[in-house]
């Protein structure tokens, strides 16, 4: 192996209730890379993300998926949030009476017992969070609200950039992280991914236009449609996209 | 709270006898496993009593899908300037909630702990200390295995 391998995806197939939604998905993703995956409505690029953060409510019906020598899919969704996948949900839920502080300490200290360390004393912990907050401007009120709780639609999205900070994972997945913000808050939300970035970690972006991907340069561009990644290319394909659409991939697919 | 089989019929009883006396009454039921919770609240506001001012909220937490909660305000006003106003909400604790603190890393049986204690959080805050100390390691024990 010429270079290590952070998530290798393998014909996966995957559904919900009985509905084959995701239909031989094969994607692999080396550290220091940014993968977009683009698509059209119903194409699965939520499901794609639900299966591989361990959504419940997906079943898997075929493939494998190897997460730096691990199998991803039979881990419990703890131990892949442990292991370092992070998932930016689409619409960030919303715990009331549970504040940031106690859901993100919770967070901390499973993840350092996981490791067997410590828990993080409460100074510390809060030096932590402080630290963190500044990525992406979040002020000093968000630790005493509830998880998510009264949250603007651009407040939501970067407290799940906020947590994704604190937790550093290996690989994280932002789904539509770019749906509900305006231009300010996708340039603070963008700029929060982009300082995260190391050669260490990657990450996939799942978005429906190219306007998040001005502000977060993927290295390879994939599109997702009828459960398969169907066309892959560089950043130029997203340009591409936006510029005729999805009709062309479409029809490419569908005269096969 | 109540678990496993249990029944519990548990209630309030308010009654105004001066005047311009206020009062407010918030009641935290959870339910879990196949038990079932019922909250009976009396306000009464007696005739000599004007000016009256009462507010009830009563909130229900169902852990489980086989569990219920029952709310009975009984209201008997006597003066006609009293004001007596009942909220009552029941909620449940999602599977999406669930699998989002999952994916944060922290396992089932401890979101549904910190869940439960944010939502008991606003009574717990206005015991004793003594107390709420002794009030949380009770809904900690009652709590164990109750996930599912």
């Amino acid at each position: 192996m010429d270079q290590e391998i952070l998530l290798k995806v393998e014909d996966l197939h995957a559904g919900i209730e009985g509905k084959e939604i995701l239909r031989g998905i094969n994607l692999t993703v080396r550290p220091g890379e940014v993968h977009a995956i683009m698509g059209p409505n119903g194409s699965g690029k939520s499901t794609f993300s639900g299966v591989l953060a361990g959504n419940p409510r997906y079943n898997v019906t075929g493939g494998s998926a190897d997460f730096h020598g691990l199998d991803l899919l039979s881990l419990s969704p703890e131990d892949r949030s442990h292991e370092g996948l992070f998932l930016s949900f689409q619409y960030p839920v919303e715990i009331p009476g549970v504040s940031m502080v106690n859901f993100m300490r919770a967070a901390v200290n499973a993840k350092r017992k996981y490791f067997g360390e410590a828990p993080l004393s409460a100074g510390d912990f809060l030096k932590l969070m402080r630290q963190k907050r500044a990525v992406v401007e979040l002020d000093n009120k968000l630790a005493s609200r509830s998880v998510n709780e009264g949250f603007s639609g651009g407040e939501k999205k970067r407290n799940e950039i906020f947590q994704m900070a604190v937790l550093e994972p290996r690989l994280s997945i932002l789904d539509e992280t770019d749906s509900g913000l305006d231009i300010d808050a996708l340039r603070i939300v963008a700029s929060g991914v982009n300082k995260l970035k190391t050669d260490r970690n990657a990450t996939i972006v799942i978005t429906h236009y190219q306007r998040l991907l001005d502000y977060i340069r993927p290295d390879f561009v994939h599109i997702l449609y009828k459960g398969r990644i169907v066309h892959s290319g560089g950043p130029e394909l997203a340009l591409e996209l936006e510029e005729k659409g999805y009709d062309w991939i479409k029809e490419q697919v569908d005269n096969n | 709270m109540t678990n496993n089989r249990q029944q519990a019929d548990t209630g309030t009883k308010m009654i105004h006898i001066g005047r311009n006396t206020r009062s407010t009454i918030v009641s935290k039921g959870i339910s879990a496993g196949h038990s079932e919770n019922a909250y009976r609240g009396l306000v009464k506001v007696l005739p000599q009593a004007s000016g009256v001012r009462n507010y009830t909220q009563c909130d229900s937490l169902l852990l489980s899908s086989t569990c219920g909660a029952h709310t009975f305000p009984y209201i008997d006003v006597q003066n006609e300037t009293a004001v007596v106003e009942h909220e009552a909400t029941t909620s449940k604790i999602s599977e999406d909630q669930l699998f989002y603190c999952n994916q944060r890393g922290i396992p089932t049986e401890e979101a549904v702990g910190l869940i439960v204690n944010g939502y008991a959080k606003e009574v717990m805050n206005k015991l004793p200390m003594e107390f709420a100390v002794e009030a949380q390691k009770l809904l900690q024990i009652t709590l164990e295995n109750s996930v599912g």
